[in-house]
């Protein structure tokens, strides 16, 4: 079980308390219908899917509730960072 | 008979006998031995059968590395645990065990014929020779198969017992308590922190506990920690896996060593360890040598005839051979014979040993025979002798004994290093991989870091012998029966990673995880290949370290505990009142409630005859509730759902449909504006988490600017349908500061108001086309609101329904079930519901997603309605729908039936299905073919009942 | 073979203990009867204004009850029937849950060790005064230590039966 740092709690909580939430900084576009098909599909399915560096979303579902941001390492599960949601892509 | 017990020393407390059966037989030993210990000391070697060829094994070591004694221990009805090892059983007064994997009996196997035949049963055998026909696999290759081959049988009774589980948190936790876990212990604990100190065996000490010199050392640390406070000592605890950030799953094993009669409490307890520190200190297991007859009863690591000597005061042979390429199997062979075990020769495929080991041998008068190797094994049941020959190929001597030691080195065990993803380092001078590398807070010590001196030796596979690789019957993996020349075939047969040779040849799978077989598998391909070893890699290492029970894994949380089952306030009336429930998520529904020897059919055909005609009250407590709040609360649903929210006044009420961003349909319900600021949003039973989960995504990470927050209420209120054409009068003597009127509350509307006295959110809906409310009471409220209700419904003959009726009288109107009538690829259009998606809005969550071109495209599957030929047909949900039943085999399928109910109120059958281009083929005759015959059916659009929606109004 | 519906019955055979369990060194009763709010605002203090009450600031801060869950988030453990206003038309978000949960109370030197069986967190690592939302094994709970001793636990009402006899069977296995 992992243990995610929480950046709103300010603490490393267990994985339990959490729940994946797909890559990160992938922005719902403000207006979709100006968006091709092509565009709009790359939205919706197109992951990176690395081998490495993954920066995705989490959530403290069962803590403060909150979605937040992690650069994990999809090898090792090493997480690198975790930082809130709306922040710069680290 | 071999094996005696020694006149004095060990760990054994020879005042105290214990009584015990072995395949049925009586059977006695001392407080603190093993089953292998007591069993040996009665001369016992045959301990069990092989996995394949049902060869007659005995005892290899002494602790949890046995690969071939594995027996069977029956505590009682549903107390029977196989596959257990015997140096790992702990003997106690009644103790019965048997051995495994033998017919009838373990001197005489039947089936030991395998055997006899085994040129037959190489690697990759089953998956060569059984290929085809497939029909005989299943019905006969598999089944024999299965009867042959095996190890124990598995419990078929339930566990009776009980299981306890924790977390558990501390600064440093130490994986085994050997001399050097001990000491990491001292060491840890000295500055404070919370210690855990953890081991598989009955006692702390490790290989201490077979090193008398170092016994008043071990009393002595053992005192001390257990003094310490913030240190926790649990033996009999097996480090089952390492999981991430240092998290350690260990069993505890707390009754089987006692009497069954003296076993109070849970059985075992898992321990959730989250520590900051993890040291290994797991140790090593001596290697098995590779040579012809390395599997006959009374051949043994040296290190285990030692524990059996110095730790239970056993000798397991009146004349015994060690076979050594390592300095250890002379250490062994020197503190055997001082402790009056009889070693009669040590033999060791090097030429140069240490002097000072040769002069002590001679010394002791043990006869040595460096340069030579055993190569061959006499005996059948038990050791007869050996064969010995100079480099393994010179002229043969044989050599008298009754048990044959085996010291081929040292294998760091690594395996929960490994469960970390630590990297190995090959080392040579171990010939063995050594930890290396991780990124978790964790380190080895002791020999499992290599950090031990058991002296040197050679690495050495398969030892050098006269016959050729491909005709030794040399084992590999004892468990498995895993030949040395299997690897070889493997390999000739084009086998080159090491992951692929163990899937081929089985080395080091099941039980066992290749504890004895890795590295002499590894070695023997290494040689085969003429590649090194660090080029053929090691397999992976995979949680548990040893076999557990699912007990453990369960804790606390079987049978009714197993997970919660969730029941509404009024549960208990519905219980009371003879419902037979069914489970939606986690929830128990009252599913119909049958009076006297009604069925199903009977009960549900009743129910729904009163909510026509007069009126049903329904618990509709577990539908999801979210309350959203704030000044954005409409612009919030407004881009949530298909259709417009900001219209919507206060007191009223909307169906919304929520999309996923596909365009899909994802859930629906009926939400009401009870202020401005505030909705009472609901959503499907099961897809409440989901949808508050969903709307706080795109509320926190997209419209973060909004000022509106989502509270699940579900469980804070309770909610009780009243349907029928008398809904109005059941409720009016209740109901205080609303006015029922039809004028003053019309269909989907919103009240807030009292009933009983209580606070209610009443709501004017129907979903099931007749007058309803659903009265919404705090849920503390609901059981004695529901009592009021029914008492004023009995006057109208009410029907209280479950949702079996619900769910016929929805489909009479043609209402959908999100997740039965749509599957995830349903669009609203599909669905029928273009209606509910407001054109003009420029944008919703999934809006985008429904001018895609295969949204748009023909002869997409919609949602029609169906009526069997036969009226008294009901077709089974599910079943697939052609046009031509006269086509060829396979058949072109164009839709599936979705729901599917006898209408008592139309006295027919009626169903709803998906079906390509539906709605273009009203009037049309479809063919869903069923086992015996093909039911016709005639499209029409899914509404079957009250088309005009009069009877709304009651 | 055990039967599934077997054990669905004997889930549903279980019902919320209404006496207190008492452990070796821990006992478990319920809570007395409280009002509950959720309370959410990006601001805090137009809050407090609203509900002219001191909110704690930080995450796992409790104060006179109102316990801080999240950035924007408090929830209010009270005494009963204490009405809050809703703050109509402020950007605040007042609901009261009074009915959602059930409290339990488990107290005594044993209480940590019978929590810990199905809560993750580092219990002893937890300051008195201090609350926060979390799980017991799969159902949400928040705890609170309201003292060394003794822990409030709020669940909501459909888990509470399981959670009850959970603890229950924690209790009698550390006996």
């Amino acid at each position: 079980m992992l243990l995610i740092h929480c950046p709103y709690c300010e603490e490393a909580r267990p994985e339990v308390e959490f729940v994946y939430g797909g890559e990160a900084h992938i922005a719902r576009p403000l207006d979709p219908s100006t968006y091709s098909d092509g565009e709009w599909e790359e939205f919706l399915y197109i992951r990176s899917n690395p081998r490495g560096r993954h920066h995705e979303r989490w959530r403290h579902t069962h803590g403060c509730g909150r979605f937040f941001n992690a650069v994990r390492d999809t090898v090792t599960d090493v997480f690198e960072t975790t930082y809130k949601a709306g922040e710069a892509r680290k | 008979m071999s094996g005696f017990r020694l006149a004095d020393g060990g760990r054994i407390d020879r005042r105290t006998k214990r009584t015990f059966s072995f395949d049925g037989k009586a059977q006695w030993g001392y407080a603190g031995d093993s089953l292998a210990s007591a069993l040996l000391a009665q001369g016992q070697m045959l301990f069990g059968r092989s996995f394949k060829y049902h060869r007659p094994r005995g005892i290899l070591g002494a602790g949890v590395e046995e690969p071939n004694a594995l027996v069977t221990v029956d505590r009682g009805p549903g107390r029977m645990t196989p596959n257990l090892r015997a140096p790992s059983v702990p003997v106690h007064d009644g103790l019965t065990a048997t051995s495994q994997n033998r017919f009838p009996s373990l001197k005489t196997d039947l089936i030991a014929v395998n055997n006899v035949f085994s040129a037959f049963f190489p690697a990759g055998f089953y998956n060569k020779t059984f290929m085809w026909p497939r029909a005989a696999w299943e019905k006969v290759y598999e089944p024999i198969i299965r009867r042959l081959a095996g190890l124990g049988d598995s419990p078929t009774t339930r566990d009776p017992d009980h299981y306890d589980a924790t977390y558990a948190h501390c600064e440093t936790l130490i994986v085994g308590a050997g001399p050097a876990g001990i000491a990491a212990a001292l060491d840890a604990a000295a500055g404070g922190g919370r210690v855990f100190l953890i081991d598989e065996q009955e006692e702390i000490g490790g290989g201490a506990l077979s090193d008398p010199a170092q016994w008043a050392w071990l009393a002595e640390a053992t005192a001390k920690l257990a003094a310490m406070d913030n240190v926790t000592v649990l033996s009999r605890t097996t480090a089952i896996g390492h999981y991430h950030q240092n998290f350690v799953v260990a069993a505890e094993r707390l009754t089987d060593h006692l009497p069954v009669g003296e076993a109070h409490g849970p059985r075992e307890k898992l321990w959730r360890i989250r520590a900051g520190e993890v040291v290994l200190a797991m140790g090593a297991i001596e290697r098995p040598l590779v040579f012809e007859g390395n599997d006959v009863p009374g051949v043994m690591l040296a290190s285990a005839a030692r524990t059996f000597a110095l730790r239970y005061g056993v000798a397991v042979g009146r004349k015994i051979v060690v076979m050594a390429v390592h300095d250890s199997g002379w250490r062994d062979a020197l503190a055997l014979q001082a402790a009056g075990v009889p070693i009669t020769a040590i033999v060791d495929l090097r030429r140069d040993i240490d002097p000072a080991l040769a002069d002590a041998a001679r010394d002791a008068r043990i006869a040595c025979y460096p340069g030579y190797a055993i190569t061959s094994v006499s005996g059948s049941l038990a050791v007869k002798g050996a064969t010995i020959a100079l480099a393994g190929v010179g002229k043969g001597q044989k050599l008298d004994c009754d048990a044959v030691l085996m010291a081929g080195g040292w294998t760091p065990t690594v395996h929960l290093w490994s469960h970390a993803k630590g990297s190995l380092r090959w080392d040579e001078s171990w010939g063995a991989f050594l930890p290396d590398k991780t990124h978790e807070n964790l380190r080895c010590v002791g020999a499992c870091a290599g950090a031990w001196d058991f002296g040197s030796g050679l690495s050495v596979g398969l030892l050098p012998a006269p016959k050729p690789l491909h005709e030794s019957k040399a084992f590999v993996d004892f468990q498995n029966d895993v030949k040395a020349r299997d690897i070889g075939l493997a390999v000739q047969e084009g086998f080159r990673s090491i992951e692929h040779i163990k899937r081929y040849t089985t080395n080091g799978m099941a039980t066992d995880q290749g504890k004895t077989s890795n590295l002499n598998g590894l070695q023997i391909a290494s040689d085969v290949l003429s590649r090194p070893v660090t080029e053929i890699g090691l397999t992976t290492f995979r949680p548990p370290y040893t076999p557990q029970s699912f007990g453990a894994m369960l804790g606390h949380h079987k049978e009714a505990l197993f997970q919660p089952l969730r029941k509404s306030g009024i549960d208990d009336w519905a219980q009371a009142h003879g419902a037979v429930y069914e489970n939606v998520a986690q929830w128990r529904r009252a599913r119909f409630f049958p009076q006297g020897s009604e069925d199903m059919d009977a009960a549900v055909a009743r129910e729904c005859r009163m909510v026509r005609s007069s009126v049903g009250v329904f618990d509709a407590s577990t539908l999801g509730k979210i309350e959203v709040v704030g000044p954005d609360a409409a612009e919030f649903l407004n881009r949530m759902y298909t259709n417009p929210w900001k219209s919507l006044e206060p007191g009223r009420c909307r169906y919304g449909l929520l999309l996923g961003e596909h365009g899909f349909i994802i859930d629906d319900g009926v939400s009401a504006r009870l202020a401005p600021d505030r909705f009472h949003l609901t959503t499907t039973t099961g897809g409440a988490a989901r949808v508050l989960g969903m709307m706080e995504d795109y509320l926190q990470t997209e419209w973060s600017d909004l000022d509106v927050w989502l509270t699940s209420t579900t469980e804070q209120w309770a909610v009780i349908a009243v349907q029928g054409p008398r809904a109005r009068d059941v409720i009016a003597p209740l109901v205080e500061g609303i006015d029922l009127s039809p004028e003053a509350f019309p269909h989907m509307a919103v009240r807030e108001g009292t009933i009983c006295g209580v606070e209610t959110r009443l709501f004017r809906v129907s979903f099931t086309g007749e007058l309803g409310f659903e009265v919404n009471v705090p849920a503390e409220h609901g059981r004695k609101v529901w009592e009021a209700i029914w008492a004023e419904g009995e006057k109208h003959g009410a029907a209280a329904y479950g949702t079996e009726t619900m769910h016929v009288l929805r489909a009479e109107k043609g209402f959908i079930i999100v997740g039965q009538d749509t599957d995830g690829t349903v669009t609203p259009d599909d669905a029928g519901l273009g209606w509910a998606v407001g054109k003009k809005k420029p944008d919703f969550v999934g809006k985008r997603s429904l001018a895609r071109p295969d949204i748009v495209a023909p002869g997409r599957k919609q949602l029609v309605g169906l009526l069997t030929d036969d009226a008294q047909d009901v077709l089974e949900e599910g079943a697939q729908i052609v046009a031509d039943p006269n086509q060829p085999v396979p058949m072109t399928m164009i839709g599936h039936v979705t729901s599917s109910y006898y209408s008592t109120t139309l006295g027919r059958s009626i169903a709803m299905a998906l079906v390509a281009g539906g709605r273009d083929r009203m009037g049309e005759t479809l063919y869903i073919p069923m086992p015996g015959k093909t039911i016709s059916a005639k499209v029409l659009a899914p509404m079957f009942y009250d088309a005009e929606g009069s009877r709304l109004n009651g | 073979m055990v039967d599934i519906a077997e054990i669905a019955v004997s889930a549903a055979e279980l019902k919320l203990g209404t006496e207190p369990v008492q452990g070796s060194g821990v006992r478990l009763s319920h809570a007395d009867a409280r009002a509950r709010y959720s309370l959410r605002a990006r601001d805090a203090a137009v809050l407090e204004k609203a509900i002219s009450r001191k909110l704690p600031g930080k995450i796992g801060d409790q104060t006179d009850g109102v316990i801080c869950l999240g950035p924007d988030e408090w929830y209010a453990i009270l005494p009963e029937s204490t009405a809050l206003q809703r703050g109509e038309g402020l950007p605040v978000s007042v609901v009261d849950v009074s009915s959602r949960a059930l409290g339990f109370v488990l107290e005594g030197p044993g209480a940590l060790a019978v929590l810990s069986s199905g809560c993750p967190l580092d219990l002893a690592r937890m300051g008195v005064g201090r609350a926060t939302r979390t799980v017991f094994e799969t159902v949400e709970i928040v705890i609170w230590r309201e003292a060394e001793d003794r822990w409030h636990i709020e669940v909501w009402r459909s888990f509470a039966t399981w959670l009850w006899h959970a603890l229950a069977a924690a209790m009698h296995a550390s006996k």
